[in-house]
């Protein structure tokens, strides 16, 4: 049943791709629109299979690298959507959806059956650590995809490459207010699921930290992002290099989380 | 029943001339030609840029003087109007369905001066509205202006005709919405004064940016233009503060060397944090160092570059003007089905009230005959009139169809003749302004 929502999630989630996309080369703002609800669709049916997957199954939720992936692509488009309520970035709904998608297809092809737990004696860390990193990766996630439009539109304004799009692809202003809100909320997520992370490994080994290449990247990457945030809050780094560095920093957070699971 | 259009554009007649005739409150004017028996309805359009009357008459050749002598002798006061002699050298005039697609062309922004420029929709609903209120403007005019409204939605949605700005104002405001997302908190730095900064300036203001600051070499000369602004005026000295605080810079101002060096501009910048600065710089020569394009969050726009996107615009917009001139069309003929349907409606009624009467006869012919069917009167009337509706149906669908078209006057001839409506009553002959759907 959870797996058969993912899938009409995913599907809806196609769909929505496919219309911000033919919005963007019709010109059109309805189709852009359109993608939106699509998107806010697929994210109600896609909510209704967390709980399902958490009922199921035998094993804490989340904890495999799929159902954290489909939660991830969950979060990032309910920050998405709510985002719209506050700031005009309607167009970012062509990278959200696409993103979307690939996080609910992963999930909905490769979800693992329902295991017994293997996280005995560890108690709610496992919870709390990928809950906190996951949404913590979704809104940095959201923050790297505003940036890859922002240095597009930021090219597009330098090389006078301008003509009306109907297509309401946001401005410079509310992309960077995007990166840096996303920012502040991911990192501080992405802080509190590394503290639980090492919580969750003392309760298991009794050390904080075992050295593993998860791990190992995971900090690096929390890291990274500390000092964008202090350059970013601290005044001392312009939106452009914000957007780069937002983009660079997620590719690597990105590689850390993911990459090195799916390399392992 | 013909609608007749005269009056005078930008096409025809210098500022000059429209300036004079133009009109405030037609209500008076519109009141005045309906309570004479050569028009029926009428709705006066006057803008800037056009002065149109557009009017239904059954009579066309009088309706066509006595609009004439409208424009000749009642608008514009006094030694102001032109002589009636230069005045029909200005004046255009269509019928029928030129004048429909005119009237949809105009409400569409397709006639404008800039094509494709919003103002002139909501002219045409003021102009409708002030018809309405004066009772000037009736069912068939009524339906029209409702029907170049529905086009002109059509034409906004479908093509990208009102999207490309192609004036140098509107591509400035463009660029500055595509940079920042609410001018509403964003303030202006204008430097020097030029037509062209000053129509930016106005188009900026008019999407609603907060506020504005003047900076000029003699700032006492700058006085009325911040006056009109509601702004402040200032001196070249405090360029760098002013510049600080600025989020859109429009410049032009004299002078053989740039204004805007980016040591000047990195240093207002600096306590900026990532807040960006437009700089639109319609000087000649330029006021803006072209290196201040190096700049981060600095977007430098010259008059060339504001050209060369408005020509693109202009081109690209050519193009969705025949999409538009199509979506005219289609919506024309549309109109014209439905005024020709008109002409069925006299036949429908007169064809429902001969089977009502027959109905209503036989009915009580029959109650009278077996009076212990009285009681039963309410459901033998309701089977008799479903049965009448049910005959009737098809023919007066097929007659309504048919009428649309110049040759469905065959088909109202022979019902006429087939169910005897012309025996015994008058025949109508003409349309008392009901809609052809009435009555189903």
């Amino acid at each position: 049943m959870a797996v058969a929502d993912l899938q009409w999630a995913a599907a809806i989630y196609l769909i929505a791709c496919l219309v911000s996309a033919t919005g963007l080369v019709l010109r059109s703002r309805r189709l852009a629109r359109a993608a939106v609800w699509l998107l806010g669709a697929g994210a109600v049916l896609h909510g209704l299979s967390v709980p399902l997957l958490h009922a199921q199954g035998a094993a804490p939720p989340l904890t495999s690298l799929s159902a954290a992936a489909s939660f991830m692509a969950w979060v990032g488009t309910l920050c998405f959507l709510g985002s719209l309520l506050r700031v005009r970035v309607l167009g970012l709904v062509v990278l959200v959806a696409p993103a979307a998608f690939l996080g609910v297809f992963a999930a909905a092809m490769w979800l693992p059956a329902a295991g017994p737990a293997s996280f005995g004696g560890s108690g709610s860390w496992p919870h709390a650590h990928v809950l906190l990193a996951s949404a913590g990766l979704a809104l940095l996630g959201l923050a790297g995809l505003a940036s890859v439009l922002y240095l597009v539109e930021h090219h597009r304004l330098k090389a006078k490459a301008v003509t009306r799009r109907p297509f309401p692809l946001p401005s410079l202003e509310a992309l960077d207010r995007v990166n840096a809100t996303a920012l502040a909320a991911g990192f501080t997520l992405l802080t509190l699921g590394v503290a639980t992370g090492m919580l969750w490994m003392r309760a298991v080994s009794g050390r904080p930290f075992g050295g593993t290449a998860h791990e190992m990247g995971s900090l690096l990457a929390w890291a990274i992002y500390a000092v964008l945030a202090g350059l970013r809050f601290g005044g001392r780094q312009g939106s452009r290099q914000a957007a780069a560095a937002a983009v660079i920093a997620f590719g690597f957070l990105f590689f850390a989380v993911i990459g090195v699971e799916l390399l392992a | 029943m013909k609608i007749l259009l005269v009056g005078m554009s930008h096409r025809t007649a210098p500022l000059a001339v429209r300036e004079r005739l133009a009109v405030d409150d037609p209500e008076p004017q519109l009141r005045k030609l309906v309570t004479s028996d050569e028009i029926d309805e009428a709705v006066l359009l006057s803008t800037c840029n056009r002065i149109e009357l557009v009017a239904l008459t059954r009579n066309l050749d009088a309706a066509r003087m006595r609009l004439q002598a409208f424009f000749r002798f009642e608008l514009g006061g006094g030694d102001a109007r032109p002589a009636a002699a230069d005045l029909d050298a200005y004046l255009y005039e269509h019928t029928g369905s030129d004048a429909m697609r005119h009237v949809l062309r105009v409400a569409s922004s397709l006639d404008s001066m800039v094509v494709g420029e919003p103002q002139i929709l909501g002219q045409t609903k003021d102009a409708y509205r002030a018809a309405v209120d004066c009772g000037a403007c009736g069912p068939i005019l009524g339906r029209l202006f409702q029907h170049a409204f529905a086009t002109a939605k059509r034409v906004r949605t479908e093509t990208q005709v009102a999207a490309r700005p192609v004036s140098v104002a509107r591509v400035a405001v463009d660029l500055a919405e595509q940079i920042f997302e609410n001018l509403a908190d964003k303030r202006a730095l204008l430097i020097g004064a030029g037509e062209m900064t000053e129509a930016a300036l106005s188009a900026l203001r008019e999407r609603g940016l907060a506020s504005v600051a003047i900076a000029n070499r003699s700032p006492e000369r700058a006085e009325p233009l911040a006056a009109r602004f509601g702004a402040r005026a200032h001196g070249l000295s405090e360029l760098p503060r002013l510049l600080a605080e600025a989020d859109v810079v429009l410049t032009s101002i004299a002078g053989d060397v740039p204004l805007l060096t980016p040591g000047l501009v990195s240093a207002a910048l600096a306590g900026r944090k990532s807040r960006p600065l437009f700089v639109i710089d319609i000087g000649v020569p330029r006021n803006a160092d072209p290196a201040l394009d190096q700049l981060d969050n600095v977007y430098l726009y010259d008059l060339d570059d504001l050209c060369a996107i408005a020509d693109l615009n202009a081109a690209e917009r050519s193009r969705d003007v025949a999409k538009a001139e199509a979506i005219v069309e289609e919506q024309q003929q549309r109109f014209d089905g439905w005024l020709a349907a008109l002409r069925a409606v006299p036949t429908i009624r007169h064809l429902r009230e001969r089977a009502e009467s027959l109905r209503a006869e036989e009915v009580e012919r029959t109650l009278a005959k077996l009076p212990a069917l009285e009681a039963q009167r309410a459901a033998v009337d309701a089977l008799t009139r479903s049965l009448v509706n049910k005959i009737l149906h098809a023919p007066v669908s097929r007659l309504r169809r048919e009428a649309e078209r110049e040759e469905g006057i065959v088909y109202l001839e022979t019902a006429r003749v087939l169910f005897a409506l012309d025996e015994g009553a008058e025949v109508q002959d003409g349309t008392d302004g009901a809609d052809p759907t009435d009555g189903t």
